[in-house]
């Protein structure tokens, strides 16, 4: 369990704070995605629980331990991380960038090539095609399939990643979402995932925490988040794609589902005093 | 062509010693470079508060011409390979240091995220990732580091370096195309390969490559044996006892030097020959100095034992004292200041007098009625000098011509000698400051302008030796000794003439002279192929 209490960080001597009193608990096995948009402080929470950041104030914990008292290197080697640009190796081969923390542990080669092979496979690249390719020659979907294979490949517990499909086209996007899927149940990793795309948080997250302007906003999960929406920034977020979806049944010649029409009543009152009711 | 064939087959094995020489002095200065560049170009980048610093040092290192550079470092290091080594080496640090630093600020900050990301340690990041991104670009700047050095190395010459560089000034200073090209053909070959070469390495480096990594192996491996092997000879040339060191006064062997330009070489030529027909000294010839400067230091610093200087320029440049016109004034002087505060001992002069000549086209004279260099001062605004750029500064050169003559040209160029006297035959220039015992004077029918009111201070040549070597072994003035007087201004000349215009070498036209002078025991005749 990865658990932030309190955490506060300031990159200007405290002048301002780009992450303020946040508290997260993340369960074993659970995914939960941190969804907000840019500036609102996701991406340095997440960096801080690997230690490419350190917190201004406040504890992280792992298990019962103070990351403070890991070891980063080790610390990072134990968890996944994967990030939007991916930031393959180019001068190595794709079996090379997969097996490279392997490499850094020190582990023979024979034994790196066939964990390379296995993960190429899990990821949906035939090990035989794409392992000795460079990875100026994969696209930008099969590169980041790359990318999740190495963060998969000392089998960590922990998988941090960083908006690893952001810069994907749609359908992509798509299919590597419902592998990531598949991969969860079946490797039941613990995963924190940094998104600003509601509907990705929708679909990859057990749960999912909305961050404002370096606060948390709300935690909860989707249908919790969709329906009581806790404060008037969380509902904002969530209207863009319910009218989204309103649009599509329209055309569709289909019933809106009563749940959608209760998020897309108009507000009673001018906002400012509305927020408050929905929040109880 | 055949005679340019047999030109260069007759020096065969001068020729390989020179490009051995010449690749040695280009490999370590650039291997130097890379052990200290590489690691500073990483630091620059860890550390920007230093990068601005560093990167201008290493840039102005990089400005300063290098004969400046070579003659600065001289007191310290003397002459020969050990200044130039050093010189070669700091120019060759900026290509390299600023490559690895571009390299290192050229990968994508997401490479170094991830990599920091799944745990690289700093050293696994640098050795894993780091250099291996940058090697292309590094390895670029060694290539242009190396280039850079072949060509700068031809400068090493000077100050006694050896290389193909002396080739090149000796054929500058003879007068002699043929030998030019003998340096600067194989350099430019030399920097040729190198960049070639370099260049596959470079191109077979860039990442993602494929079958490129037998390649990248088998070039990396070829440059280092290279390097090593150039390592283990300059090594084992080094740690000879009797290359450098001032060993000269015990060891038996006796270290002539000499400037470079024609009379210098006759001069030397001249005192080895003697010392070694009536010695049994062996000598070694150290000529085609690049000046003054350069062979006072190395007298100085015992790495020659005796050169020929002209009292005028001891007088003016080594003591740095007013001119005066009398020559046995001079040469007293000279004598005895040089013998209180370098000990070092001014032997019998030679007998000419190779004093600054200002020298004008014989059809000129003629046609303007110049026989003085009064003559000259209605016509100066509108004519053009050809000067030396010791004659432009010295106080006994055009600035005091100035003053006692009243004399000013339209407008001075700054020449080498070398060149000086085919630019006044052709017309590029109109008057040059001459020496007046070289031979092109007659050559290319030029004419002396008297110096009616005594301003050349004398020039008397005669050889300066230390003290210690000539007590260390007293047969030496005894076989200098019949060179006393020997030659005037007009055998001077002529032996100049011979050696410009003849195209013969130094050596034979001093041996010539010293068998007509019947001043020669027969055996030295066997050691005269392959000088030239």
């Amino acid at each position: 369990m990865i658990a932030l209490n309190n955490v506060w960080k300031s990159m200007d001597q405290g002048a301002t704070y780009v992450v303020q009193d946040v508290n997260l608990k993340i369960e074993e096995g659970e995914t939960l995605v941190l969804l907000g948009s840019s500036g609102s402080g996701k991406t340095t929470t997440l960096r801080m629980i690997n230690r490419l950041i350190e917190p201004t104030r406040g504890v992280i914990t792992l298990g019962d331990r103070d990351i403070q008292d890991i070891d980063p290197i080790e610390l990072r080697r134990s968890m996944g991380y994967v990030i939007q640009d991916v930031g393959l190796f180019d001068h190595l081969t794709v079996s090379e960038n997969v097996s490279i923390v392997l490499r850094l542990m020190g582990k023979p080669a024979g034994q790196r090539r066939m964990r390379a092979a296995e993960l190429l496979e899990m990821v949906g690249l035939k090990p035989d095609v794409y392992s000795r390719r460079y990875p100026a020659e994969l696209s930008g979907g099969q590169q980041q399939r790359v990318g999740v294979a190495r963060a998969l490949a000392a089998d960590p517990l922990y998988l941090l990643m960083d908006e690893p499909f952001g810069a994907l086209d749609a359908v992509s996007r798509d299919t590597i979402q419902q592998e990531l899927l598949r991969l969860k149940s079946a490797l039941r990793k613990t995963i924190v995932f940094v998104t600003h795309d509601i509907f990705e948080a929708l679909t990859l997250g057990d749960r999912i925490a909305v961050l404002h302007q370096g606060r948390v906003q709300q935690v909860g999960a989707p249908r919790d988040i969709i329906r009581k929406p806790a404060t008037p920034f969380v509902k904002e977020l969530l209207e863009k794609p319910s009218r989204q979806i309103e649009t599509y049944c329209l055309k569709a010649g289909q019933d809106i589902p009563p749940w959608l029409q209760e998020t897309l009543e108009p507000d009673p009152a001018p906002s400012g005093a509305a927020p408050a009711e929905l929040s109880r | 062509m055949t005679g340019w064939a047999q030109f260069v087959e007759s020096r065969g094995a001068v020729l390989e010693a020179r490009v051995m020489q010449h690749i040695i002095l280009t490999a370590i200065p650039t291997g130097i470079a890379i052990l200290v560049g590489v690691p500073l170009g990483i630091w620059i980048w860890r550390n920007p508060r230093a990068r601005s610093g560093v990167l201008s040092v290493t840039g102005v290192v990089q400005t300063i011409p290098s004969l400046a550079l070579l003659t600065f470092l001289l007191p310290f290091l003397g002459i020969g390979y050990r200044p130039a080594i050093v010189a070669l080496t700091l120019y060759a640090l900026l290509p390299i240091v600023r490559n690895t630093y571009t390299g290192l600020a050229g990968i994508h900050p997401s490479t170094l995220e991830a990599a920091d990301g799944v745990g690289f340690s700093r050293y696994q990041r640098l050795r894993i990732v780091e250099i291996p991104l940058a090697l292309p670009v590094i390895v670029a700047g060694i290539r242009t580091a190396a280039v850079i050095s072949v060509g700068i190395a031809t400068l090493a010459a000077f100050i006694g370096a050896g290389g193909l560089g002396d080739f090149i000034n000796r054929g500058l200073s003879l007068d002699n195309t043929r030998l030019v090209l003998l340096g600067a053909i194989p350099a430019a070959i030399l920097a040729l390969v190198i960049d070639a070469g370099i260049g596959i390495l470079e191109e077979a480096l860039r990442p993602g490559r494929k079958s490129s990594r037998l390649w990248v192996r088998l070039m990396t491996f070829t440059i280092v044996v290279l390097l090593l092997g150039d390592g283990l000879i300059w090594a084992a040339r080094a740690s000879r006892p009797a290359a450098p060191a001032p060993a000269g006064a015990t060891s038996g062997v006796i270290r002539i030097g000499g400037k470079n330009f024609t009379e210098q070489f006759i001069l030397g030529e001249l005192m080895a020959q003697m010392i070694e027909s009536h010695t049994h000294l062996k000598v070694v010839r150290k000529f085609d100095l690049g000046g003054t400067v350069i062979c006072q230091q190395a007298l100085l610093n015992g790495q020659i034992d005796m050169y020929p200087e002209y009292t005028g320029t001891a007088l003016t440049t080594v003591l740095k004292k007013p001119v005066i016109p009398d020559p046995d004034q001079v040469y007293k002087m000279v004598q005895k200041d040089y013998e209180q505060r370098f000990g070092l001992e001014w032997l019998p002069p030679f007998g000419f007098n190779n004093t600054y000549a200002l020298t004008v086209r014989d059809k000129s004279a003629q046609k303007y009625h110049w026989v003085t260099i009064d003559d000259l001062v209605p016509t100066a605004g509108s004519l053009k000098a050809g000067f030396t750029a010791e004659f432009l500064e010295r106080k006994d050169g055009y600035p005091g011509l100035k003053r006692v003559y009243g004399l000013k040209f339209a407008r001075t160029v700054d020449m080498d000698p070398a060149i000086m006297y085919h630019a006044l035959a052709q017309g590029d220039v109109d008057v040059i400051s001459a020496f007046s015992t070289d031979g092109r004077i007659q050559a290319y029918h030029l004419r002396v302008l008297k110096d009616d009111k005594g301003f050349f201070p004398p020039y008397q040549a005669a050889p300066v030796a230390r003290i210690s070597v000539l007590k260390a072994h007293p047969e030496l003035k005894t076989a200098l000794a019949p060179l006393s007087g020997i030659l005037t201004d007009r055998i001077m000349r002529q032996l100049n003439y011979e050696v410009d215009q003849e195209k013969r070498s130094p050596a034979a036209v001093a041996h010539d002279f010293l068998l007509k002078r019947h001043l020669l025991q027969a055996r030295v005749a066997s050691n005269l192929r392959g000088t030239d």
